[in-house]
Formats: structure tokens, sequence, C-alpha cells
């Protein structure tokens, strides 16, 4: 299957909008760039190395060639994309549970959106959305976006500790001892994804 | 800057297919019959153009219809999607792009309408601008480290862990020698693979 590679998950889902109401989520998108507190419950998740939100204006579908005829549609269209950890139906159910108020203040615009509670409407909708991805790379396969950053702090506290590491060695120990207390919880062993969890 | 979140850039890409009613394998089942055949791990091109954190290549089909009272419409075109995650500007990675793999480039985007080739790498540069759709919100979670920065760090959890395990209860003296000889190592390893698990290589240090 296209969509996992590794420990992620990539996801695919369009849904049509008014164009009127295409200006009411691009206002949302754009207090959500000025107020990252609005991002915060995404980042505590800390499930989703990348996702991303893309309004394609129903006459902005690239046309190249005079050949091509011009699209007649009426509704603009919600794009998203996005990279995550875990299954579909654990990335849709913690969507629904925790971040229902985001989604329903981005998706609320697009036609027929259910709403984020209850989870059968909308894992439905979505169902009806997505389409499939046919080639994924993803540059750290065995990583979740928790072990990039315990991998990150690791490291700082390791360059620390390298960084002094020639001192006489009972001062060198006890340097040690607190670089284990610092990183002891960041030392899960990154690796295949466990059988039966796709 | 919508496109970026710190030092990443989000790069969305709709490129329309060709349509040619009298092929016996149209265009877009010719992309997907390549693409399923390419390689995912470090011998993907996207290893080589080495600043992707994470990329796909998607065909759609069409939009979607989500019942009454919604209108049923369709495009005119599928699309091939390219959305990829990558570190620095554009160009520079348009550019690596056609540099470090022109061949699969070539056997994707020549299904593509108006794809020009790669003869001319500014020419593509366009034809690739010509088709970006600028992200409208784009969210990254550790948006401030390079993919050399992120492999090196797994590399480095991983020997650490490996270190502690095996250096338990060790005297002062020689935790510390086998230390120095484990941070030497590391830093004078070569860049781990993009593309790769990252294994324990430094346990034996």
């Amino acid at each position: 299957m296209s969509n996992i590679h590794g420990k992620a998950y990539a996801m695919n889902a369009i849904s049509p909008m008014k164009p009127w109401k295409t200006w009411i989520v691009r206002a949302v998108f754009f207090l959500m760039r000025y107020f990252p507190s609005a991002t915060r419950n995404l980042v505590n998740l800390s499930f989703i190395h990348f996702a991303r939100w893309v309004i394609v204006r129903r006459d902005a579908f690239p046309r190249l060639s005079a050949q091509l005829p011009k699209d007649n549609l009426k509704y603009d269209y919600l794009l998203f994309f996005s990279n995550f950890n875990g299954t579909w139906n654990q990335y849709i159910d913690a969507f629904s549970a925790v971040l229902s108020w985001g989604l329903n203040t981005i998706w609320h615009w697009s036609e027929k959106f259910p709403g984020a509670v209850p989870v059968t409407p909308l894992k439905n909708y979505i169902t009806q959305g997505q389409f499939e991805t046919d080639y994924y790379y993803t540059a750290y396969p065995h990583a979740t976006t928790n072990d990039v950053k315990a991998a990150h702090r690791v490291q700082a506290a390791f360059d620390e500790l390298a960084a002094a590491a020639d001192k006489p060695a009972d001062e060198f120990e006890k340097a040690y001892r607190r670089f284990l207390v610092r990183v002891q919880g960041d030392l899960g062993a990154t690796g295949e994804l466990p059988v039966g969890t796709e | 800057m919508p496109n970026q979140s710190g030092g990443v850039y989000g790069l969305t890409i709709l490129s329309p297919i060709k349509q040619d009613p009298h092929l016996k394998i149209s265009h877009s089942l010719a992309i997907r019959m390549y693409l399923q055949r390419l390689p995912q791990d470090r011998r993907s091109p996207f290893a080589r153009v080495s600043s992707t954190h994470m990329a796909r290549l998607v065909v759609m089909d069409d939009v979607v219809y989500v019942g009454s009272p919604a209108c049923e419409e369709h495009l005119q075109a599928q699309y091939l999607v390219f959305e990829s995650n990558f570190d620095g500007d554009l160009d520079t990675y348009l550019r690596q792009m056609v540099r470090e793999a022109p061949k699969e480039v070539d056997a994707v985007w020549q299904h593509c309408d108006g794809y020009p080739g790669l003869a001319d790498p500014g020419q593509f540069v366009r034809y690739m601008k010509r088709c970006q759709i600028e992200t409208t919100f784009y969210f990254a979670d550790v948006n401030d480290k390079t993919v050399q920065q992120t492999l090196r760090a797994l590399q480095t959890q991983s020997a650490v862990a490996a270190f502690i395990e095996k250096n338990q209860g060790r005297p002062a003296a020689e935790l510390q020698k086998a230390f120095l000889g484990v941070a030497r190592a590391l830093r004078n390893a070569p860049a781990p693979n993009p593309g790769n698990a990252i294994g324990r290589e430094f346990a034996d240090e």
C-alpha cells in the first residue's frame, strides 16, 4: 500500500467549497498563521510530521496548453495533505476527539461536511474525498515525529557532554550521570512498524 | 510566506496529465505503473535529492462529488500531484531534481502536458512553477532541522542508547575513554543514507 512508508502515512483528501466561503477559510488560515496557539493541540498531539491545506480556485487548476479545454467548475476545492504516524483510524479518531473545534472551523465551509463529532459520519466523509498515494518517500521511514524530536534532544545533550568530555575522570562521570538523567526518556529505539498496525 | 515553515518548504504541484484516447495504456496509467516499481528506500530518487524530508506523487483522477444537493462536476484533465517537504529554496530544489534524478523526473513528467524536458533546467523550473499552487496553510512540526541534521541525530540517539547499555557500572576513567571513542566515531562517520533505517553501528566502539 503506497499510502504507507515505514511509520508514516500519506493522506490526500479533497472537498468542494462554494467560492464565497473560500474567503472565510482563507481568513481562518490567515489568523492561524499569526496566532501559533491555534495549532498548539496539533503540536501537542505530536504525530504529524508535515501537513498542509491548499485552496485551489475553480479557475486555477493549471492549464498549460490551448488544447486542454477550460474547466467549468462551480466550486473551489480544499486539498489536504498530511504525513502522520499511526493508522488512519487512530488519526481520524484523534482529530475528532482532540481537534474537533479546529476541524469544524476549517471544514465547516466544505459542502456537506457532517461535523467532527460523531466520528463515523466524519470518517465516511473523509473516505469519500480521499484519494490514494501512488508513490511515497520519507528520508527517515522508521522514525515517528516523537522519535525525531527525541533524537534532536539527545543530540543537543550529547554535543554538550562531548564538548566538555576532556575534564578529569571523576568530573566527567558526574557530568555523564546528569546526561543520563537528561536523556533517559528519549532513548526509545526506532525500527519497523509492529505487525498488524497498518 | 505560506509555502514555508521555518527552514522547510512545502511544495504543491499539480501537473495536468496528457490525454490520448488512442493509446492502449493511458498516460495516467503509465505514470502509475512506473511509480509502482520505483524504490522507496535509499535507492529512491528522492534520497539523491537529499534535502527531501518527505515527498509523494499522486495521480488525482478528478474532483469529488459529495452527493445531493451539491453539484456534480468534473475536471478536464487528470492531475499529477507532487507534494514535497524539503530544506531550502524552491529553485535550488528543482535544479537538484534535474541534476540528481533526471531519469525518474523525465519518466514521470513526460506524461504531463507542457513538460519541456530537461535539456534546459531553467525551462523545467519555470514549467514546475507554472504548475505550482500556493500552500494556504503549512504545518511542519520540526521546522528548524535539515534532513541531514535529523539523520545524524537519529544515528546519535541509537549510538547513545547502545553505549549506555554496554557501559553500565564501568569505572570513571574507562567510561570516559569509551565515551571519547564513540564521540570521535560519530564525528567521523559518513552521513547516514536518507531512506534507510538508522542502525546501531556504533554499539561496539
